[in-house]
């Protein structure tokens, strides 16, 4: 059970790295609304693509016992997918603005 | 053992509970943006594409909230309810992949694609992103539905020599007599929720003089679909669903209604009144006799089978929030019509925006849909207990038998404080959204 939780926590780590990202490079910001949602998205899919390589929630909680090491991958892997977000975000849309303008 | 049955069907209570506050807003929403972008495209009138680009940033943060109380949903089936998955796994398993697959890829995709995609695909082709986010978030509620309609009314199954149900007619999933009439009720309870959050935002904008001429259209929006929609969801969905639980579940009809003792002839129908379970029969009740008879059975004298007909343990667990449940959803959903109606009758003589009162209780009802639906999903999911696939698994026999109740507990505590924080977000990005208001900004 607590394997969900850690599931939330990620999501949660991920909504705060893209807006402290993009807090700081505004290049890349897309608001608070934009920088949440692509922090959502950016570490569900880093988690859910890369987790199985030993640092999914389960794997932290692996027999009952807490793995602090791969909670911190977690939350790093976590970090990456919302500024990851970001990056990609903005590349698709510049791609779709310069596609637009011509 | 008990205390374990009860934390964990707490626990999904509080979860589920918090995560339909978002799906029903977003499947609603969706077709009042498809409108409004219809309309655009009909009259090239741009307030009329701004607001479906308004509507569309308050559907994605719904959408991605939505996402997030998702999560735990799916894990709670292996978590908490390991031996209901393993049992019934081989056909819930189906509906729920499908919901995954192909609606949440098609709404999330297409949604992505309206936002970002208007001037690189045109017009007629943002309309169809819109469509196909609409199409992808009714889907999701059907594949929901056909889930939850196979374990109020369990069809095309077979059960092996180990109690694992598997499915021999995989087209009994989706013609499952239970899935239409709740697919179209739980659908249109969205557009209601919908409507009422529309014309709110309208109601807001029109009282704080602020984006009047978008607060004038969508109040006017809000209140149209709110009518209908509120009056559609009393008859015929509604109507349709209450005699399929009369048909199928006719212990929870009478559970729901309050019918504690058969009556000879034909059944009246309670207004108001509370369950005593000590005396087994209603207190300080007011009722209209024989409506019940009819309503159900289109005979005033027609006999419906009370509580006093069933066993002890083929009755709901829970008969006092049954009953509340179903007659709040009901009193809520007559008071939506009421209100919406002298809203459409003002909206008629021109004098809606101007009627300060009216403008402040539609911004205030604004909780009121969700509770409405909220109830009916509790009418809904009280009346199948205590079975978790109606007359063949016990709710108690689907729990995970190795999960301790101080672990679902402390999760519990867990989900809590982090939902508060989701719901706070949740608000405040709202709240930016609304603030901003749909005039588009100049850089």
């Amino acid at each position: 059970m607590t394997g969900t939780l850690i599931s939330l926590i990620s999501i949660l780590i991920g909504i705060i790295a893209a807006n402290t990202f993009g807090y700081f490079n505004k290049k890349y910001s897309f608001g608070l609304t934009g920088n949440s949602l692509i922090g959502v998205f950016g570490s569900v899919l880093l988690i859910k693509s890369f987790g199985r390589l030993g640092f999914d929630p389960w794997s932290i909680m692996q027999n009952g016992t807490f793995h602090i090491g791969l909670f911190l991958i977690n939350c790093i892997v976590s970090i990456l997918g919302g500024i990851l977000g970001l990056f990609i975000t903005k590349h698709i849309e510049n791609k779709i603005n310069k596609k637009a303008a011509n | 053992m008990e205390d374990m049955l009860f934390y964990d069907r707490l626990q999904f209570a509080f979860t589920i509970t918090f995560h339909y506050i978002f799906p029903q807003l977003t499947m609603g929403l969706s077709l009042l943006i498809v409108f409004l972008k219809g309309k655009y495209l009909l009259s090239k009138i741009e307030k009329y594409n701004n607001a479906a680009k308004f509507l569309m940033k308050i559907f994605a943060v719904n959408f991605t909230m939505g996402v997030v109380t998702g999560i735990p949903m799916e894990f709670q089936f292996g978590t908490n309810w390991a031996k209901f998955s393993e049992l019934t796994g081989s056909i819930i398993g189906q509906t729920l992949a499908m919901e995954g697959m192909f609606s949440f890829f098609l709404e999330s995709s297409f949604l992505a694609l309206f936002i970002f995609g208007e001037k690189l695909m045109g017009q007629k082709l943002h309309f169809l992103t819109g469509f196909l986010v609409f199409l992808g978030s009714w889907a999701s509620g059907w594949f929901i539905l056909a889930t939850n309609a196979w374990m109020q009314h369990p069809v095309g199954y077979e059960i092996l020599e180990n109690g694992k149900f598997v499915l021999n007619n995989f087209g009994d999933l989706f013609t499952n007599p239970w899935l239409l009439p709740a697919f179209l009720h739980n659908q249109i309870a969205s557009v209601v929720t919908s409507s009422f959050v529309v014309a709110s935002i309208g109601a807001f904008y029109v009282l704080r003089n602020k984006q009047v001429e978008y607060g004038k259209l969508f109040l006017k929006t809000g209140v149209i679909f709110g009518l209908v929609s509120s009056i559609l969801v009393a008859f015929p969905t509604g109507d349709w669903n209450a005699k399929n639980v009369a048909e199928h579940q006719p212990a929870a009809f009478a559970a729901m209604e309050g019918i504690f003792e058969t009556e000879e002839a034909g059944s009246e129908i309670v207004l108001i009144g509370q369950p005593n379970m000590v005396d087994k029969k209603l207190d300080n009740k007011i009722a209209v006799p024989n409506i019940l008879s009819f309503l159900t059975h289109q005979d005033w004298n027609k006999q419906i089978p009370g509580m006093d007909q069933f066993k002890e343990e083929e009755l709901p667990s829970n008969i006092p929030a049954l009953y509340y449940s179903y007659h709040i959803m009901v009193g809520l959903g007559t008071i939506f019509i009421g209100v919406m109606a002298l809203a459409l009758f003002f909206l008629w003589r021109k004098k809606l925006y101007t009627i300060k009162p009216l403008l402040w209780t539609i911004m205030f009802l604004v909780p009121f849909p969700y509770i409405a639906n909220l109830t009916g999903w509790y009418t809904a999911e009280l009346g199948r207990q205590p079975y978790l696939v109606y007359g063949l698994l016990k709710t108690s026999d689907g729990i995970s038998p190795t999960v301790s109740s101080g672990n679902t507990l402390f999760t519990l505590l867990g989900f809590v404080a982090l939902y508060m924080l989701l719901g706070l977000l949740f608000l405040v990005l709202v709240g930016k959204t609304i603030n901003q208001g749909p005039t588009p900004q100049t850089h």
